[in-house]
């Protein structure tokens, strides 16, 4: 019985402990693996999270045993109790340290087509040869706590080793924008950086977002999206309620400075590097001569979320109110935000036995003011 | 875990923050700010910070709400008013305090007003929090600045006023209306 | 000036879990509900380590008001020890040291899911309810942009068709729980979802109500002696939820808002809703007076009406 008379307390630490129970424990090795061998489960919680912290966000999957509405859920609770204590340079796509960078546009664009690490064209099969290699499961331990904290530049290193030809010379570490070359050509629109004091930027996380939303919330909001509920919506646009095909203009992912100004000095220093991603899709713009973009952009690398969010926005900017609910802004920032939409998904297991009387208190009015209640 | 710890500061805003809270659900009662703290400072400290903008024309309350991170704006722009005292100046940067729009009346400016409640003439207030009526004294506020508030509140448009006399804090929100009882 | 006096102790959390950022803007927020009373007050909404719609907006304001001498009841369909309330009271005591009580009349916040208690709230209560749905136009227009401009107009014109519309079918008004009243005279409302036989308790109240929407982000608030009416017409008045001929099975209470437990022989029977007042009388202490007398009637005089069906 779940609304307990008198116990409820007990029976919700219970249950806690049940949970806890049936998982096991957790440890500092547990963390540390989670965030050293799934830097993009991690990214995906830090994205939906809004919270760059790549041991919080492993420490938030572990703690819940892998269910990630809930490790979003425990990083953003955590979020909600730090305050903002300064403001970092925004970071644009030429200044990023780029490790993949694509376009679908053209077969070559200045600066080159950058694969970096990448899924896409291996053959997905099971490495079943894994499984007979008991022994690896014995010798993990040691080496992985090390070095954890610089995790994902680590990965990248170790896979040097594990059989990717390295060049003679290194990569250039960063790459002119392909919107740059576009602009050049007349193809998109010139844009001029807005002055903007960094306070003054409207803020999804402190601001109430109305509709039309500023870009600024559109952009956040989408940051911070549930990955499955924007490909959802994503997916419904591209398969055949919007844009049917957008483009990949520009997918990048890379490591970005923190730049902060120092209190004192003024002098601008960076704090440390954050992996993030960003993508944009063009469409020819139906209005003017030429195309326009729709962009996205989030903490980790997830290339899924973001084909999908740059999507939406460009088909949001395209063809908002034409009626499908994928193109309407306060559709698509409502109902893909992953902590509103699971929690008020899973609070329906509450009790409702007083609304539920309330309307049966009216069924039987009306039933028996008109006669068919015995 | 360890309970987290009720610092001086959290004290200090937090109880700052109910009196004002009551002062304004029971509008013309005398609520007391916390001991041993300038009032007007303290309100900055209790609901300022660097998402919000002031405006006072006292150059030291400016220099200690400064601190909060709170912007120094021209009247008219700002959402928290602090005047020690109603003189003909303050009165003029009081009437360009914005009142909010139909659609965010929220976005009405809170006037924080120094004034004495010892002395000077009795109002008769009615209006939301207030149980049939409840008189109140109020001295050090001259008669224009009630027409400048008349003025300003087209409800749910207005302003939202403190007025203060050493602890001592007296809520008027929007609805409250005031006659002159004396 | 040495360092530390510049420092605070390290802790996990701040005093109440939020920081004082959060909470001074939870209050800036919360002074300007009071001062529109029923206008929705968007504000920022921050995570809490409990899941969204479950009482996370109820939770932020009562964390933004608690401290080391606040006393807190907690119910979540008028009971105390639903294991909900049971979790929230733990959570707030936990982060604020506060005292806690199933007591209405010991509570100076009263954080509530669904119910307002039986017993008459008085002078510096406050009652904070947590609301899943701010919107009261929600029903009949789902564009909250939209619906912010018949608010700013106060054309609540397609409300009225609505409850036109219910008497046409069914000859009484059909809206259950959460039941759109005017406050002030200006803003319509959802009361969040109390039963109808809640709504006239914060009509002229000597305690302070403060509803807030977490998921929603919007907060709003019914300050003391403050006019709140639920939609009705002149001639079909509004109606509580009928408690007549049902007794508590174990205080032998009645006249107040009862919970129905079906039996397995098909009959039921019931209990106080309020568990926090059924406790009271039980152990035989002296209860406040209730908002309904023993007889059902209603404390402010003439406020509640007989039924009258539309011909």
């Amino acid at each position: 019985m779940y609304v307990a008379a008198k116990g409820g307390e007990q029976a919700i630490q219970n249950a806690e402990a049940l949970y806890q129970a049936l998982n096991g424990g957790i440890t500092l090795a547990d963390v540390r693996t989670i965030m050293e061998k799934m830097p993009y489960l991690v990214d995906r919680v830090m994205g939906e999270g809004s919270l760059y912290a790549p041991e919080l966000a492993a420490l938030a999957i572990a703690q819940t045993g892998g269910d990630l509405y809930e490790a979003v859920l425990l990083l953003r609770a955590y979020r909600a109790t730090q305050p903002r204590i300064a403001y970092a340079n925004p970071a644009s796509a030429d200044t990023l340290l780029t490790v993949r960078r694509i376009s679908a546009a053209f077969k070559d664009i200045p600066g080159g087509q950058i694969l970096g690490p990448s899924l896409d064209y291996s053959h997905r099969l099971l490495r079943l040869d894994v499984l007979d290699a008991q022994e690896d499961l014995n010798r993990q331990d040691a080496k992985n706590a090390e070095d954890a904290a610089h995790a994902s530049v680590n990965s990248a290193l170790s896979a040097v080793q594990n059989g990717v030809v390295v060049s003679d010379a290194p990569a250039p570490p960063t790459y002119p924008a392909l919107a740059d070359w576009q602009r050049g050509q007349g193809l998109l629109p010139q844009t001029q950086p807005q002055q903007i004091a960094p306070a003054d930027i409207p803020d999804v996380t402190t601001d109430t977002v109305t509709f039309p939303a500023p870009r600024a919330h559109r952009l956040q909001a989408l940051a911070r999206a549930d990955t499955g509920g924007v490909l959802a919506l994503g997916y419904s646009i591209m398969r055949g309620y919007g844009l049917i095909h957008p483009t990949v203009n520009e997918l990048r992912l890379g490591y970005a400075e923190v730049e902060l100004a120092h209190p004192v000095t003024g002098a601008t220093f960076s704090a440390g590097r954050v992996r993030v991603s960003h993508c944009e899709v063009i469409t020819p713009d139906a209005g003017k001569n030429g195309y326009m973009l729709g962009f996205a952009a989030t903490m980790g690398w997830n290339e899924v979320k973001l084909i999908a969010s740059s999507t939406l926005d460009l088909d949001m900017a395209a063809n908002e109110g034409d009626g499908h609910s994928a193109h309407s802004e306060e559709f698509v920032m409502y109902h893909t935000e992953p902590v509103e939409s699971s929690g008020f998904c899973i609070h329906f297991k509450l009790p409702h036995y007083v609304t539920f009387a309330s309307s049966l208190d009216n069924v039987r009015k009306i039933a028996a003011a008109s006669g068919w209640e015995k | 875990m360890t309970l987290p710890i009720y610092t001086a500061d959290e004290a200090r805003d937090r109880e700052t923050f109910l009196a004002l809270m009551w002062a304004l659900s029971y509008p013309g009662r005398v609520h007391a700010l916390p001991q041993g703290v300038d009032s007007m400072p303290q309100i900055g400290d209790a609901l300022l910070d660097l998402e919000t903008t002031f405006y006072t024309p006292d150059a030291a309350i400016a220099d200690q709400l400064l601190r909060t991170g709170a912007r120094a704006l021209p009247p008219a722009e700002a959402a928290y008013h602090f005047y020690p005292s109603l003189d003909d100046a303050a009165l003029g940067s009081l009437a360009e305090a914005s009142r909010g729009t139909m659609l965010r009346p929220d976005e009405g400016a809170t006037l924080i007003i120094g004034c004495a409640f010892a002395s000077g003439s009795v109002f008769t207030l009615t209006g939301p929090g207030i149980k049939d009526t409840q008189n109140v004294r109020l001295g050090g506020i001259p008669a224009r600045f009630w027409s400048l508030r008349k003025q300003a509140i087209r409800y749910p448009m207005g302003w939202d006023v403190y007025l203060v006399d050493g602890r001592d804090v007296i809520g008027l929100p929007r609805t409250t209306m005031i006659e002159n009882g004396d | 000036m040495p360092l530390s006096d510049l420092t605070n102790e390290r802790q996990d959390y701040s005093y109440g879990y939020l920081d004082a950022y959060a909470k001074r803007e939870l209050r800036r927020r919360a002074l300007k509900a009071i001062a529109i009373p029923g206008y929705q007050v968007p504000y920022a909404s921050r995570e809490l380590p409990i899941a969204r719609g479950w009482g996370t907006g109820g939770l932020q304001v009562t964390l933004a008001l608690v401290g080391p001498e606040s006393v807190v009841k907690v119910i979540d369909q008028g009971a105390d020890d639903s294991v909900n309330a049971a979790n929230l009271r733990r959570f707030i005591t936990r982060m604020s040291g506060c005292a806690t009580t199933t007591d209405t009349s010991k509570a100076t916040i009263l954080q509530s899911r669904h119910r307002i208690p039986e017993e008459i709230m008085g002078e510096g209560q406050a009652l904070v309810l947590q609301v899943p749905d701010p919107e009261p136009l929600r029903r009949v227009q789902p564009d909250i942009s939209k619906a912010a401009q018949l608010h700013a107009d106060a054309d609540y014109g397609q409300m009225w068709l609505g409850l036109y519309e219910q008497l046409v079918r069914h000859r009484q008004y059909v809206q259950g729980a959460d039941y759109p009243s005017l406050v002030h005279g200006r803003y319509v409302m959802n009361p969040s979802p109390i039963p109808r036989w809640d709504t006239p308790k914060l009509h002229q109240a000597a305690h302070l109500t403060l509803l807030s929407a977490g998921r929603e982000k919007r907060m709003y608030a019914v300050p003391p002696y403050t006019n709140v009416y639920p939609l009705e017409f002149d001639d079909i008045p509004f109606q509580v939820e009928d408690q007549t001929g049902r007794t508590c099975k174990t205080t032998g209470a009645q006249n107040k808002f009862m919970n129905e437990l079906p039996q397995a022989d098909g009959t039921a029977v019931y209990e106080l809703s309020d568990s926090g007042y059924a406790e009271k009388l039980k152990n035989n202490v002296a209860t406040a007076l209730t908002y309904f007398d023993e007889q059902g009637n209603f404390y402010h005089d003439g406020y509640l009406k007989p039924p009258v069906r539309p011909a």
